[in-house]
């Protein structure tokens, strides 16, 4: 019976010790050697002083010793928390200390960066994966190959595992904390959802700190498949990586739409051979319709799938879409899937009529134990239930607005946040931002909401940069056309340009931050 | 100034952040050092200051790894 996540790699290692576990361009491990080396990493762990419940932070770009982090982590009984490595140095300050980490795993390359981390940070007390002459110890892998392999400590299912943490829209990122029992619950169910195979070969494109790595990463070795890892440099350039998918006869894909959009406008998927894959699973965001189509149309042998859940929730609904999108409507998000019940409430928590739109609530299996040192955000992100045996169920409020159709399927709608209260009235903050981008004028804008007033009411704030400057008079006569009064912007704030975040998404959390400041 | 040169440079001041001088068969691209925002920087520099067009299918790994290998590409397109 398995009830940790490592126990896969030790399972795999006896049915199948030479089958390939990871592999990331020419370097590889097979369940033999990762369970070889996880245990040789936990030796060399412990002999860090890393004990149980312990979290050890992973400062990896995309490489195939991300695996092995995982596994020896886990193996030693440790939660392992990702850190971006690309991230700026005061972040990453914050998630060491937020964690109280001690140790980081990391790769030579990552020297520039960490030197800085290491001068300034008195917490951490070693790092393994690169030898230099620093204050704090470091440990080679030279060094962790002359450990003898040690045994896992006990452990229970719902020990943590992992911390992945969230930006989200307001405040400090949060840590979601997942347990082994969580994490496990995910490789089953999408074992079964896409009945992956020890033959399969799944191709992984998302970092470790995103959830959509879990698929290459733990369903790929519960069912011991073989799990590919994109490098950075595939994924920056997509002609690369469309020639990775075909060269590794990847069976699996799963990534951000954004990824296959590029592959797409490449114009080189036309010349590959993608005849192996079977299933190309999505999520994250929305795919536009039409580009799923074109992309569709160029493989028509394989199946697609939309998967959707939040963070805290990894997965919780899917949808196979039976033709390449017929309209421009969006895709659905489908149906839930196992192990997992919902509630769709209305802003007094009751629960909406079917067809009537609300938040949708999640309760499963592979749900979040709460925020890491959070209290106050993990209670604000609970809904208490009371169920029909009079037993409380807790559920995660995913500030997702849902609608369910009359064929039982699941419609995303938008953000709760996105989606405000201003003078009594509701207002669709994109719907703000698509009317104003109507003027030939305006090159961007961001629509937010801020507190204003002794009576904290909501004011419309918009951050605007502009092809020709227009007084904003003249341009709330244009909008008075299209909006009603009160879903016109009240504050305007110029920008040349408006910021973006690492991920080439408007920054909206530095526009709110800067126009509370104001 | 030659190509490796020019390349370098421009590497060293507008596209990383640190005072560490890069060698030209240094690795960019496969440990996040030019992260994807800085890679199309970097292909738009190439094919503006050597003046070549660089086809979709020419922007893979194998050319723009390190300044040796944007040197080759770049010789193999002029010649």
């Amino acid at each position: 019976m398995t009830y940790l996540l490592h126990q896969n790699i030790l399972q795999q290692a006896e049915r199948a010790p030479h089958h390939v576990a990871f592999r990331c361009g020419r370097e590889q491990y097979t369940y033999g050697e990762l369970a070889h080396k996880m245990q040789q990493l936990t030796a060399a762990l412990q002999d860090q002083g890393v004990e149980r419940g312990d979290r050890v932070g992973i400062f990896l770009h995309r490489c195939i010793e991300t695996a092995l982090a995982i596994y020896g982590i886990l193996h030693t009984g440790a939660v392992y928390v990702p850190i971006d490595p690309s991230l700026p140095e005061e972040r990453v300050r914050f998630l060491i200390q937020d964690c109280d980490i001690q140790i980081l795993i990391s790769h030579p390359s990552q020297a520039r960066r960490l030197r800085g981390i290491v001068e300034g940070e008195e917490k951490l007390l070693a790092i393994i994966g690169l030898e230099k002459n620093w204050t704090i110890p470091t440990i080679g892998w030279e060094a962790v190959w002359q450990y003898l392999p040690a045994a896992a400590p006990r452990q229970l299912e719902t020990d943590l595992a992992y911390i992945l943490y969230t930006s989200g829209s307001t405040g400090l990122p949060k840590g979601v904390m997942h347990t082994h029992y969580s994490g496990l619950c995910y490789a089953r169910l999408t074992a079964q959802l896409w009945e992956l195979q020890p033959t399969d070969i799944i191709g992984n494109h998302a970092p470790i700190f995103f959830d959509i790595s879990t698929l290459g990463y733990f369903t790929g070795p519960f069912v011991g498949a073989t799990t590919i890892i994109s490098s950075d440099a595939h994924v920056m350039l997509p002609t690369s990586l469309a020639k990775l998918i075909e060269q590794e006869e990847v069976t699996i894909w799963y990534s951000v739409p954004l990824a296959l959009i590029q592959i797409l406008q490449s114009g080189t998927l036309p010349q590959l051979d993608w005849s192996a894959l079977r299933w190309l699973i999505y999520a994250g965001e929305p795919f536009p319709p039409g580009q799923l189509r074109a992309l569709m149309e160029l493989i028509p042998n394989t199946r697609v799938s939309n998967a959707y859940g939040p963070t805290e929730t990894n997965q919780c609904t899917y949808y196979h879409l039976p033709t390449p999108p017929l309209e421009d409507t969006p895709v659905p998000i489908g149906y839930l899937w196992d192990n997992t019940e919902m509630l769709i409430l209305n802003d007094e928590d009751g629960q909406v009529s079917t067809g009537e739109m609300g938040e949708l609530l999640i309760r499963s299996g592979t749900m979040m134990k709460g925020y890491w040192n959070n209290p106050e955000r993990t209670q604000q992100s609970f809904y208490q239930h009371n169920s029909a045996s009079g037993l409380r169920h807790t559920f995660y409020r995913t500030g997702d607005l849902v609608q369910l159709d009359e064929h039982g399927l699941l419609h995303l709608l938008g953000r709760k946040d996105r989606q405000i209260k201003t003078r009594g009235y509701r207002v669709e903050l994109d719907e703000v931002e698509v009317a104003i981008l109507t003027h030939p004028q305006v090159k961007e804008v961001a629509v937010f909401a801020n507190v204003s007033g002794k009576d904290e009411s909501k004011v419309l704030v918009a951050a605007i940069s502009w092809e020709a400057e227009l007084p904003i008079p003249e341009l709330k006569t244009f909008l008075r056309k299209k909006l009603p009064v009160y879903a016109i912007p009240v504050e305007w704030i110029n920008y040349p340009e408006l910021p973006r975040t690492p991920n080439g998404k408007i920054d909206r959390k530095l526009l709110r931050e800067v126009a509370l400041y104001k | 100034m030659d190509i490796k040169d020019t390349l370098i440079q421009f590497i060293q001041n507008d596209l990383i952040d640190d005072d560490q001088p890069i060698s030209s068969n240094e690795d960019l691209l496969t440990t996040g050092l030019i992260d994807s925002v800085r890679v199309m920087q970097l292909v738009n520099f190439v094919g503006e200051t050597f003046t070549i067009e660089i086809a979709p299918e020419d922007m893979i790994i194998d050319n723009f790894i390190s300044v040796d290998a944007i040197s080759a590409y770049v010789a193999s397109k002029k010649s």
